[in-house]
């Protein structure tokens, strides 16, 4: 079965886990190849491991897009959490407040083609990535 | 849906930690706790970390490993990450880990060979 969207809610490692296997088989029906389901997945994993540590719980939602007949995957993470303090920050890559390698959102910007911060403090993140299937 | 669990076994002098194809967190916290706790029994020569089914290594997962690797180093062990998957070698130099303290091998018997294992049938 094929579906072109989905979504996953983010309450528990079991969840993490569930948007990892979920954003493959949809970059795997994309047609992406193993090094860019790899980046894909990778990419995906902090962002769900992001929400759940610091928002406690949100949504992963993925959507196949089409643009000047050019095909690519999409996925938004929301959460109501804390918001991120500096994101600009967070993108360099230079800090950690977890238990990370300090690079989750830096990586993540590294490994996608798109990536969009929204944020704000007390209110919550949407954070959207982007990869283009070439 | 199972996530898998982290093994680790003692071959001679060495401790084969292996990991299954998608771990949760709580799994690569207890393989590096299971890796402690028998280092802790006896301190052997070399720790072998299986990753050959590893599809991903994102930050929490290297940093793990290169907490890991520190820790057996300090124990005066050696670390030896075996069969990276070449997608997950992209991956993980695109996002420059730092993973200096790890020796690296092609596959865990490549892994036992650096740590002086060796088969010699007779």
């Amino acid at each position: 079965m094929s579906e072109s969207s989905g979504q996953v809610e983010i309450q528990s490692e079991t969840d993490v886990l569930q948007t990892r296997q979920r954003a493959r088989t949809a970059a795997e029906q994309v047609g992406f190849g193993t090094t860019d389901i790899t980046r894909i997945v990778t990419a995906v994993s902090e962002l769900a491991r992001n929400t759940h540590l610091y928002a406690d719980e949100g949504v992963m939602e993925w959507d196949q897009i089409t643009d000047n007949g050019r095909t690519g995957l999409t996925f938004v993470f929301k959460d109501d959490g804390p918001g991120i303090a500096d994101p600009d920050a967070a993108l360099e890559g230079e800090f950690s407040t977890s238990n990370g390698m300090g690079r989750g959102l830096s990586g993540t910007q590294t490994l996608m083609d798109e990536m969009e911060i929204d944020t704000e403090q007390d209110v919550g993140t949407t954070i959207t990535i982007t990869k283009w299937h070439s | 849906m199972s996530a898998g669990n982290a093994h680790v076994v003692r071959i001679y002098d060495v401790l084969l930690g292996t990991f299954p194809d998608d771990p949760t967190d709580p799994v690569v916290d207890e393989l590096q706790e299971a890796i402690l706790t028998e280092m802790e029994t006896a301190p052997p020569e070399g720790v072998i970390l299986d990753v050959s089914s590893v599809q991903l290594m994102d930050s929490f997962f290297a940093r793990h490993i290169s907490e890991t690797a520190q820790m057996i180093d300090l124990m005066g062990g050696t670390t030896v990450i075996a069969g990276i998957r070449p997608e997950v070698a992209v991956t993980a130099a695109e996002l420059g880990y730092q993973l200096d303290a790890v020796e690296t091998a092609r596959s865990t018997d490549h892994a036992l060979e650096m740590l002086g294992v060796n088969w010699n049938p007779s």
